[in-house]
């Protein structure tokens, strides 16, 4: 092979590589990757009380087993509210997590999120709450909360529950759907103690 | 019998004294790979899992690379005190892996006392651009270390790898710095020491297209223009970036193809300069390598776009799709400025070689 013809095959297989390259990297495979299906994960959670019904002064025993029955997503959140609490003080104790941050406390006043905006809209907190939290979550994962709970109210204690997952891609990475809105403006269940005087 | 086992170990030791002096440069080197790796893998652990402990797996592995640099630079210190000839040669290579160790050993407690005080702290604080300025201090030491012994030695074939692990701490370390300058990973509860946008976007458009060129040639240099040492250079970082920011990340794997793609220039560019080393093609080669930096840089440098050019909350899980919603846009906008980045840092590479020689090495046809 004379030293122009290699010269020549040196230049196109160059050229050849370097439009594979810049084809693949710049306008095939970015096409192909953004009409990927985004991973949905999906919260679910089992909630247990020890009793529906308590004098004032006795404590009752919250268990939440939280699941993602959904597919790989970033964030896995639990939150336990108490509308008629400023504070949590002694009235809520964790008894045990499996969560992999530890959970934390909000109170009234604290800025939290809101709607579901992963950051963009927050809100400032009517009452306090607890959020649990694991990261990264995997298909099929589940993670438990208990607490124990000592009112110092009579009357009817509320705790409002929910499992949002990051990222929020649709209104399946919320748990529940439906029903009645917190101060985050997110759907919550609803549970009560009744607590006599 | 004492006094004559303390002579045998003496005239050993001033025997031996440059070789000594070569293991103290590539356990440094070694150190800081360690500390670089650990600190990529560090900075994908507190997206992912954001631990709330100082004592995590990366953190392990980067303290184990600074007893190990730690190591190496006493050992360069007590054999270049025995070195007869070539002392004022390898002074610059142990004063920068002094100065080195000593911010990377005040580093470790540094940070311990920040965690304690403040919580989990960000890419940019205080302790962590300590311990970056450290490992780069120590990177080029050991660099400058290892080019020299094996120029002074005329050590080719096999030995000429070494500068592989001469350079990639270098690279790494740069990275590391201009990443802090770059990702808006720095906001906590105590500081907000993110970047303002406009520069971090300048920072990274500048430095890694620079960092990549830069990394390339030198080797390239170095090594006395031996073909395939910018394949292996790069084909090693790609394969440290990869292992750390990528295939951790389960929503990322599947954009490995993707990133493995950017072999190819590396490739493409020892294939040049094997057929032609003029100055018009080591131009092409570094303005080539300076314009793969976004590709290059995949995942993390869209953090810093995505501050100028779209503004959204980006979930670790949802990073390709955002990355790749920009790819346009970034290659646009920085095409420019990364090629003439790449292309300075041919004329750079070609100073610091030459300085790490300590005469003209450039010995190319036409530079």
């Amino acid at each position: 092979m004379n030293t122009h013809v290699k010269k020549l095959f040196v230049i196109t297989l160059i050229g050849f590589s370097l439009t594979v390259y810049f084809g693949l990297t710049v306008f095939i495979l970015p096409e192909q990757y953004m009409s990927h299906e985004k991973l949905v994960s999906q919260p679910h959670f089992e909630v247990e009380i020890s009793d529906r019904e308590i004098s004032l002064g006795e404590s009752f025993r919250l268990d939440i087993t939280t699941e993602n029955s959904g597919e790989y997503g970033d964030i896995h959140i639990l939150s336990t509210a108490f509308p008629t609490l400023i504070e949590i003080g002694n009235v809520v104790k964790i008894i045990t997590y499996d969560f992999t941050q530890p959970p934390a406390n909000t109170m009234s006043g604290d800025e939290m999120i809101a709607k579901y905006s992963g950051g963009l809209e927050h809100i400032v907190a009517k009452y306090s709450s607890i959020e649990a939290m694991s990261r990264p979550i995997y298909p099929g994962s589940t993670y438990h909360l208990s607490q124990v709970i000592t009112p110092e109210k009579s009357g009817n204690f509320s705790i409002y529950i929910k499992s949002v997952n990051i990222p929020h891609t649709s209104d399946l990475s919320h748990y529940p759907q439906t029903g009645i809105l917190d101060h985050q403006e997110e759907y919550v269940q609803v549970y009560s103690v009744n607590v006599n005087p | 019998m004492v006094v004559l086992r303390s002579k045998i170990t003496n005239n050993f030791l001033n025997n031996n004294s440059k070789h000594i002096f070569l293991v103290g440069c590539i356990l440094t080197s070694f150190g800081i790979l360690l500390v670089t790796v650990g600190g990529s893998w560090d900075i994908t652990n507190h997206l992912l899992s954001k631990p709330d402990t100082f004592f995590s797996s990366p953190h392990a592995m980067m303290y184990l690379g600074v007893t190990i640099s730690l190591v190496g630079v006493i050992v360069s210190f007590l054999s270049w005190r025995r070195l007869q000839n070539f002392k004022n040669l390898y002074f610059s290579s142990l004063k920068n892996s002094l100065v080195g160790i000593a911010l990377l050993s005040g580093a470790g407690p540094f940070d311990y006392i920040w965690h304690s005080n403040f919580g989990l702290d960000g890419l940019l604080s205080p302790p962590h651009l300590t311990l970056i300025a450290g490992m780069f201090f120590c990177a080029i030491g050991g660099m400058i270390g290892i080019s020299r012994f094996l120029t002074i030695n005329h050590l080719k074939n096999h030995f000429r790898y070494l500068l592989i692990l001469a350079i990639i701490p270098v690279w790494l370390s740069g990275s590391g710095i201009i990443s802090s300058l770059s990702l808006p990973f720095s906001d906590t509860d105590y500081f907000q020491f993110n970047p303002d946008p406009t520069f971090a976007f300048i920072a990274a458009t500048l430095g890694f297209p620079f960092l990549i060129s830069m990394s390339a040639l030198l080797v390239f240099r170095l090594s006395d223009f031996k073909f395939g040492m910018i394949s292996i250079l790069g084909g090693l970082f790609l394969l440290i970036y990869s292992s750390t920011a990528i295939i951790p990340n389960f929503a990322l794997i599947d954009s490995v193809m993707f990133y493995s793609l950017n072999l190819i220039p590396f490739i493409i560019a020892d294939i040049i300069l094997f057929f032609d080393k003029t100055r018009k093609s080591l131009i092409f080669v570094g303005s080539l390598l300076g314009s793969i930096f976004y590709m290059t840089y995949y995942p993390y440098v869209m953090y810093t776009f995505n501050e100028i050019l779209l503004g959204k909350m980006v979930s670790p899980s949802l990073i390709y799709f955002v990355y790749f919603e920009m790819i346009d846009d970034v290659l646009m906008l920085t095409a420019i400025p990364a090629i003439i980045m790449g292309i300075l840092a041919v004329f750079v590479s070609e100073r610091v070689s030459k300085r790490i020689f300590g005469f003209n090495v450039s010995g190319l046809n036409s530079c």
